[in-house]
């Protein structure tokens, strides 16, 4: 068994900060059969709305964590929209070019559809990068501000049919977020967060097919071991968890299949 | 071996959860090698009198003895001695009964939760106090159930020293905030999350009170055995959080 991790946070917080935290994790999830593993960021260190030196410092703290272990962690490139276009593309040049970053993360500045995302979106078509974006179902109201309901993050992936996107957190969008994703073929949803919530994830390949859903863990707020044991243990064939597992991620980040 | 503390039948009437009969529980369980469960019947928890499901429970699991019936009671009405009288009838050897506060209208701290624990003393019968079913933060959205929080559950422990309730359904941190703060308590580890979380919780010591649970239906029954398989723990301390504590506190024969 293969598995790609799309959806990791090494360091949480400040912790699994030290080379022998990061070590460990490797050979454990070596040991559990994932091949490579998307290192999103310390994300909420600095709050939801960090500012450019705090972006940078988390962007350059995901490099550190990559090239401790180049041939088993790719780095995704965490962004804050509303720092406007102009720092947006700065960081992402930097991340892409300097450490070869597959991807951008987005989490709880900004609501999928504010304005501010038009250039982040602009940016990921032109360079070919996935856009994650963290998303949980939110009823209407303040908290919508600043983070994505699935009818929004969909919403957002429909603007852009040209941007691969990653809605984050199966569980959390719930069944009306599987329903939402219907039909957009530019969207996947990752397995990521939340308790290993019975039949939702036969659900979701019932309704959008095995190739829309991609494995994530959310490490370390979930435990790996949960994690994958709800995919396995789920009532779903080996041609559909090997899809879930690994193949889908490895087609969107563009990965050479193994010799 | 396992022996799992928080399984049930019946129907939840929120997601799309299997809701299967103690003969479908009891295979589902054995083809995972769960060897024993306590199971309690769904049905007991949103109808306005728990008995109905509670004897469909005592009736569905009386020749099975792989799973244990754990009826839930609701201390709000007038008459849970009653029930209580009736469970114990229909099950001589009736090992826990639970509770479900946040789900049925009392507060820990009410007399009548008072007087069952004491009932439950006498009678040598163990309490399992269900912190959550499910994540509350993503229950139905019109829902508005709100789990015992910290502070209640510690007040209670502190005004049953004796008691030593199972807590079920505590999150790692909710579990470390009484842990902290003492009192006598045993947990079960479907919503303990977190990475290395029992490999930690054992190096605090905190091996004699965990208990395997799977949370099913409402878990993906595989999810919550690998947790405690892939634990970096001894083996002494798996055997006591997968069978052994459970076997002791509940007083399983032949376990
Ligand atoms: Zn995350």
């Amino acid at each position: 068994m293969r598995v790609i991790d799309l959806h990791t946070h090494p360091i949480f917080l400040r912790a699994g900060r030290r080379r022998a935290d990061v070590d460990r994790l490797v050979a454990e999830s070596r040991a559990r059969g994932v091949v490579r593993m998307v290192v999103l960021g310390d994300v909420l260190v600095h709050g939801r709305t960090p500012d450019a030196g705090q972006i940078a410092r988390i962007n350059d703290e995901t490099a550190r964590v990559v090239r401790m272990h180049p041939d088993f962690f790719l780095g995704f490139c965490y962004l804050n929209p509303l720092l406007g276009a102009r720092a947006v593309e700065r960081e992402v040049e930097r991340c892409v070019a300097g450490y070869d970053f597959r991807g951008l993360k987005l989490e709880l500045a900004n609501n999928a559809l504010h304005p501010s995302m038009t250039p982040v979106m602009r940016l990921a078509a032109r360079l070919s990068l996935p856009v994650l974006q963290h998303t949980w179902r939110t009823r209407p109201g303040p908290e919508r501000r600043q983070q994505s309901d699935p009818e929004d993050t969909v919403a957002l992936a429909r603007r852009f049919p040209g941007v691969q996107v990653i809605m984050a957190h199966l569980t959390a969008c719930g069944y009306r977020g599987v329903l939402e994703a219907k039909g957009v073929d530019n969207l996947v949803i990752d397995t990521s967060a939340a308790f290993p919530e019975a039949e939702i994830l036969e659900y979701a390949v019932a309704q959008l097919g095995a190739e829309r859903v991609v494995y994530g863990s959310d490490l370390p707020i979930r435990e790996p071991a949960v994690t994958l044991g709800r995919v396995l243990g789920s009532r779903l064939t080996a041609a559909e968890r090997r899809l879930i597992l690994h193949d889908n991620a490895q087609r969107l980040l563009r990965l050479s299949p193994p010799c | 071996m396992l022996i799992d503390t928080s399984a049930y039948i019946g129907a939840w009437p929120f997601g799309h959860l299997p809701a299967r009969s103690a003969a479908e529980l009891g295979r589902h369980l054995r083809s995972h090698g769960i060897a024993r469960a306590l199971v309690s019947h769904l049905g007991a928890v949103f109808a306005p009198d728990p008995m109905p499901a509670n004897r469909t429970l005592f009736a569905e699991t009386r020749r099975r003895p792989a799973l244990v019936p754990v009826p839930i009671l609701n201390p709000a009405l007038a008459v849970w001695s009653e029930h209580l009288d009736e469970c114990c009838r229909l099950a001589p050897a009736l090992r826990a009964v639970r509770i479900a506060p946040g789900y049925h209208d009392f507060q820990l701290d009410s007399l009548r939760v008072s007087a069952l624990c004491a009932a439950l003393q006498e009678r040598r019968v163990r309490l399992i106090v269900n912190v959550r079913f499910v994540d509350l933060r993503l229950d139905y959205f019109a829902l508005k159930i709100q789990s015992a929080g910290e502070s209640a559950l510690h007040d209670f422990l502190r005004a049953h020293p004796r008691l030593q309730p199972l807590l079920s359904g505590l999150t790692l941190a909710e579990l470390r905030t009484l842990q902290r703060l003492g009192g006598r308590f045993v947990a079960d580890i479907p919503f303990v999350e977190w990475l290395y979380s029992i490999e930690s919780l054992v190096a605090q010591g905190a091996q004699t009170r965990l208990m395997f649970g799977s949370q099913t239906p409402f878990f993906v029954t595989q999810a919550n055995i690998a947790k405690l398989e892939s634990a970096l723990i001894p083996a002494s301390a798996r055997h006591a959080i997968g069978w052994r504590n459970a076997a002791r506190f509940f007083s399983l024969p032949g376990a």
